[in-house]
């Protein structure tokens, strides 16, 4: 394999981790803070995408042609449209079922999933088909030989580690970042230290589904495209990316998501048949991966006392 | 006479925290142990080791003669260890009889075929074993003897604890594990339950138990020798009378004085 | 022990004719207007019953007569079929009931009973149809055994998925089987060998030489062909719940139950873990996999779309609506959830996003669903 290629390969798959691993970092930080398995997060992703498209249709329709100001007022109001939603449901869905055995809250958020994707494929305009997403990025590349180093993806990922990076400083450097890590190892104890424990946990899941927000704006920057179950396909590949990592811990998560895209490339490599054997290939390493280390290769966090 | 059980420089760390550190336990044959100490001192870990939840990090577990350092939950309640939890671990939508029966796994009939299709001979089965869990809830509650298939749930936390423990008897256990067996309950309940387990032993003569207890009262009753745990070792054994006197047991609970 | 006066089998029996007569209405209604006020008037007339307390007789008296009410409810399904002999649409419908009641109980023993989670019901459902579909149209092997297969199947490929996260959390289970039932159907999209995005035909069944897929008369009177399909899914269903019962009134069932409720006071009892999780596993999948074979012949037709995630996970739905680990609750809900958008055309599309939306309101304020899960009894009439 020449080098052009190869770089090609390296930097689709930096490009899917990154956008793995923004989910994985979103799974993680809700089981961390809750022990709370949200299978939702993915199908917010979506909405969070069509929330995006759905601003720049109306950004067409009142006249603005600049991209730079159609991409920040898409990602400023998805992302906060989903922190809401992210809020909502931990206030009304999650927190309630505190009490009932955690297959309950595993079961709801599938069931609130369907319900978000459903409600974008019934009730968005033509939402059972693909729409296009705008290119919203400078378009320009350079080449080197056969690699072709697209502007549009190097911002992408610049943007996409700035955000990680955030949330590492966020969760490392500030006092909420502290209560919120507080929380997330032992509720109890954060609660007689003064933290409020509710608002916290809004903050995360806000926090988290933000995140997905930013990451489906992501996707259909890469793709050009998004229709209704990309969440389902990326939550899934996010979950699993949080698990090998080790729930609980963001390098985990982040570590996962660049390894899951790193298996799917490999992969596309190894079978070039038909794509959707890279994701069989890559799903069947995971779930060895899981029989091997089943606590993640970075510990996850012991919840269960005996 | 050869100890029952015998724990030798027993080695357990959670992460940065030492739970048991080197200890050195042993239990003879009939006694009744009593396993005390301060918080934290390492007591339930002691038990989790011994029973297979959690591995050793060091040393040796020798049960009836055989070494069981990491051996299963299975094998160990196999050899004859069994035991209640310090949070009380019913199934709380299954009623008191299958409750029970969970302690009864090694006497009951695991094949498929004899459970699906030979169902005069399970039902044979069924109904001994029936009749021996029913004997021992009334050693413990007699009220209790005929409401077998209620659910657990519905109980108070005093007859919880009986069921656990006749879960834990049922299958005739050479050593049996008490881990804070009075813990949410009043003087007298306690006096109750302590009534009972004696009763149990005098019909039982071959029962060996640990029991680890925060009420003093209840150790000084019952036990024949208590081990006094702190920081994962062992600070004193003895009669109670013994170390209830010892400075360094005092301090051990008191702080320095 | 005190002995209790038996309650009478009255209520129950009484229950069952007014269900069956409604089931009849409302296969028969063909208006949606006048479908829509049988069902309101059917859910008032449930309401009402559970106000009054109607519903905790005949609850008691199901469960004190159990033998003689499930005859009698056998003969409700005989009655209602009787009465629809000649209308395909209807007796397609009731086969589909039954068949997707057998899946559902397979589910239940695996999730209901054992606590494992499996959200490709219907990919292992379409395993055993596309079995069908190849070894009825590449082999000349008698039918009833392509059903074994199409079950032994569906177990073995839901063995190997599972025993790698068999000593792992729940949610482990459950990432496996959805990422599966993804990858299925993309796998047979791109397969052209086994049909693609169309699907494969799939031959009728016969057996004997008796052919299923023709209209027959007995005694003079006509039947459509899928009276054929719909007594051998009968014996399916009665067989699966059967089965279904005894394993739970076993000490296999206890055994279910300590590992789904404490896996770790469990294994202190001896209880091998791993071996029941797959044992549960194996045998729901077994039954999955026969129900989705014969169905695959039912339809004459199989195809990747009919056995996505959504659909894996209308089965959960039918399993949490109706009361999970009630066979009784199941088939009820069953009925409801296959009847209702089929005859509520307008609903159709909606399906999913209504039945999730129950289920999260059964999860928020009704977690044991619509008939709960009583406790064991290990002989129909014997009480510990």
């Amino acid at each position: 394999m020449d080098a052009g290629l190869f770089a090609q390969y390296v930097m689709n798959g930096l490009m899917l981790g990154m956008m793995y691993a923004l989910v994985a970092v979103g799974f993680t930080l809700f089981f961390g803070v809750l022990d709370v398995i949200k299978f939702s997060h993915g199908d917010v992703l979506t909405v969070g995408a069509f929330a995006a498209l759905a601003s720049y249709v109306g950004l067409q329709a009142i006249g603005v042609r600049s991209s730079w100001l159609d991409l920040v007022v898409m990602i400023v109001l998805s992302t906060a449209a989903m922190a809401l939603l992210g809020m909502v449901i931990a206030r009304y869905l999650v927190m309630p079922l505190r009490s009932a055995p955690a297959l309950n809250t595993l079961l709801i958020t599938l069931m609130l999933g369907t319900v978000l994707r459903e409600c974008v494929r019934l009730f968005y305009p033509q939402g059972a088909n693909p729409k296009p997403f705008p290119a919203l990025l400078p378009r320009g590349s350079i080449d080197f030989g056969v690699f072709n180093l697209r502007f549009d993806n190097v911002l992408m990922l610049a943007a996409g580690i700035l955000v990680i990076v955030g949330i590492q400083y966020l969760l490392n450097r500030t006092k909420l970042g502290l209560a919120i890590r507080a929380v997330a190892q032992d509720e109890e104890t954060a609660r007689t230290m003064g933290i409020n424990f509710t608002a916290i946990v809004l903050i995360t899941f806000a926090l988290g589904s933000g995140l997905a927000a930013f990451a489906g704006v992501m996707n259909g920057l890469y793709y050009n495209e998004i229709n209704f179950g990309i969440g389902l396909y990326l939550g899934v590949i996010g979950f699993s990316a949080a698990i090998i990592g080790g729930l609980g811990s963001i390098y985990g998560a982040i570590l996962g998501g660049f390894l899951f895209a790193g298996l799917q490339i490999v992969g596309t490599v190894l079978l070039p048949f038909a794509s959707a054997y890279k994701d069989v290939f890559a799903f069947a390493v995971v779930i060895a991966l899981m029989a091997w280390r089943p606590t993640g290769l970075i510990q996850e966090k012991i919840s269960e006392r005996v | 006479m050869s100890a029952l059980l015998e724990a030798r420089g027993l080695s357990k760390h959670f992460g940065g925290v030492l739970a048991l550190d080197g200890l050195d336990l042993t239990v003879a044959p009939n006694e009744i142990l009593g396993l005390i100490g301060p918080n934290g001192s390492g007591k339930t870990t002691f038990f989790n080791v011994i029973t297979g939840i959690y591995g050793a990090d060091a040393g040796q577990v020798i049960f009836d003669g055989n070494d069981v350092t990491n051996a299963s939950g299975r094998s160990v309640y196999q050899s004859g260890m069994s035991r209640t939890f310090q949070r009380s671990r019913l199934s709380l939508p299954l009623s008191i009889f299958d409750n029970i029966m969970i302690g009864n796994q090694k006497r009951l009939n695991q094949g498929l075929w004899f459970n699906l299709v030979k169902r005069g001979n399970f039902r044979r089965e069924l109904e001994e074993n029936f009749a021996a869990a029913r004997a021992l809830v009334e050693l413990f509650e007699p009220s209790l003897a005929d409401r077998l298939s209620e659910p657990v749930a519905g109980l108070p936390m005093i007859d919880r604890r009986r069921i656990e423990i006749c879960r834990a008897l049922i299958s005739s256990p050479k050593l049996l594990l008490l881990d804070e067996p009075s813990a949410g309950m009043t003087h007298d309940e306690t006096a109750e339950l302590m009534n009972d387990i004696l009763l149990v032993r005098a019909r039982n003569e071959n029962l060996t138990i640990i029991i680890v207890e925060h009420e003093m009262g209840v150790i000084e009753r019952i036990t024949n020798r208590c081990v006094v745990l702190n920081f994962g070792r062992k600070i004193a054994e003895g009669p109670y009378r013994t170390v209830a006197a010892d400075t360094r047991v005092q301090e051990a609970y008191l702080g320095a004085v | 022990m005190a002995h209790k006066t038996r309650a009478s089998v009255w209520p129950g029996v009484t229950a069952l004719v007014v269900g069956t007569i409604y089931l009849i209405a409302v296969l028969a209604a063909e208006k949606q207007a006048l479908i829509i006020g049988l069902l309101v008037g059917g859910i008032a007339v449930v309401v009402a019953a559970t106000w009054l307390g109607l519903f905790a007789d005949v609850g008691k008296s199901f469960t004190e007569n159990e033998d003689t009410l499930d005859g009698c409810a056998i003969i409700a399904v005989l009655a209602v079929t009787a009465v629809f002999h000649e209308n395909h649409f209807v007796l397609l419908l009731v086969i589909t009931v039954l068949l997707y009641s057998v899946a559902t109980l397979g589910l239940n023993i695996q999730f209901g009973y054992a606590g494992v989670l499996n959200f490709a019901g219907a990919s292992f459902f379409g395993i055993g149809a596309y079995t069908s579909a190849v070894l009825n149209s590449q082999t000349t092997l008698p039918h009833l055994l392509v059903l074994l297969i199409g079950g032994l199947l569906a177990a073995l490929i839901g063995c190997l998925l599972l025993l790698p996260v068999l000593r792992t959390r729940g949610h482990y289970a459950a990432v496996v089987t959805i990422a599966f039932a993804l990858l299925l159907k993309t796998f047979l999209e791109v397969n052209d060998v086994l049909g693609g995005p169309q699907g494969m035909q799939v031959k009728g069944m016969s057996i004997l030489g008796w052919s299923f897929n023709d209209n027959f008369k007995i005694a003079g009177i006509a039947m459509s062909f899928y009276m054929n399909y719909f007594v051998v899914s009968l014996l399916l269903l009665v067989g699966a719940f059967v089965l279904v019962r005894r394993l739970e009134r076993s000490w296999i069932g206890l055994n279910l139950d300590a590992l789904r409720l404490d896996e770790t006071a469990a294994s202190c009892f001896g209880l091998d873990i791993v071996r029941w999780k797959i044992t549960a596993f194996l045998i729901g999948n077994f039954l999955i996999g026969i129900a989705g074979a014969l169905f695959g012949m039912v339809g004459g037709f199989v195809a990747p779309n009919n056995y996505t995630f959504a659909d894996s996970l209308i089965l959960v739905s039918i399993l949490l609506l109706g009361g999970i680990g009630n066979p009784w609750g199941l088939i009820v809900a069953t009925i409801i959830v296959v009847v209702v958008p089929e005859k509520l055309q307008t609903i159709q599309e909606y399906r999913f996003l209504l039945y999730a939306l129950m289920v999260i309101a059964v999860l928020l304020f009704r977690p044991e669903g619509l008939l709960p899960r009583p406790v064991r009894r290990y002989f129909s009439g014997w009480q510990p």
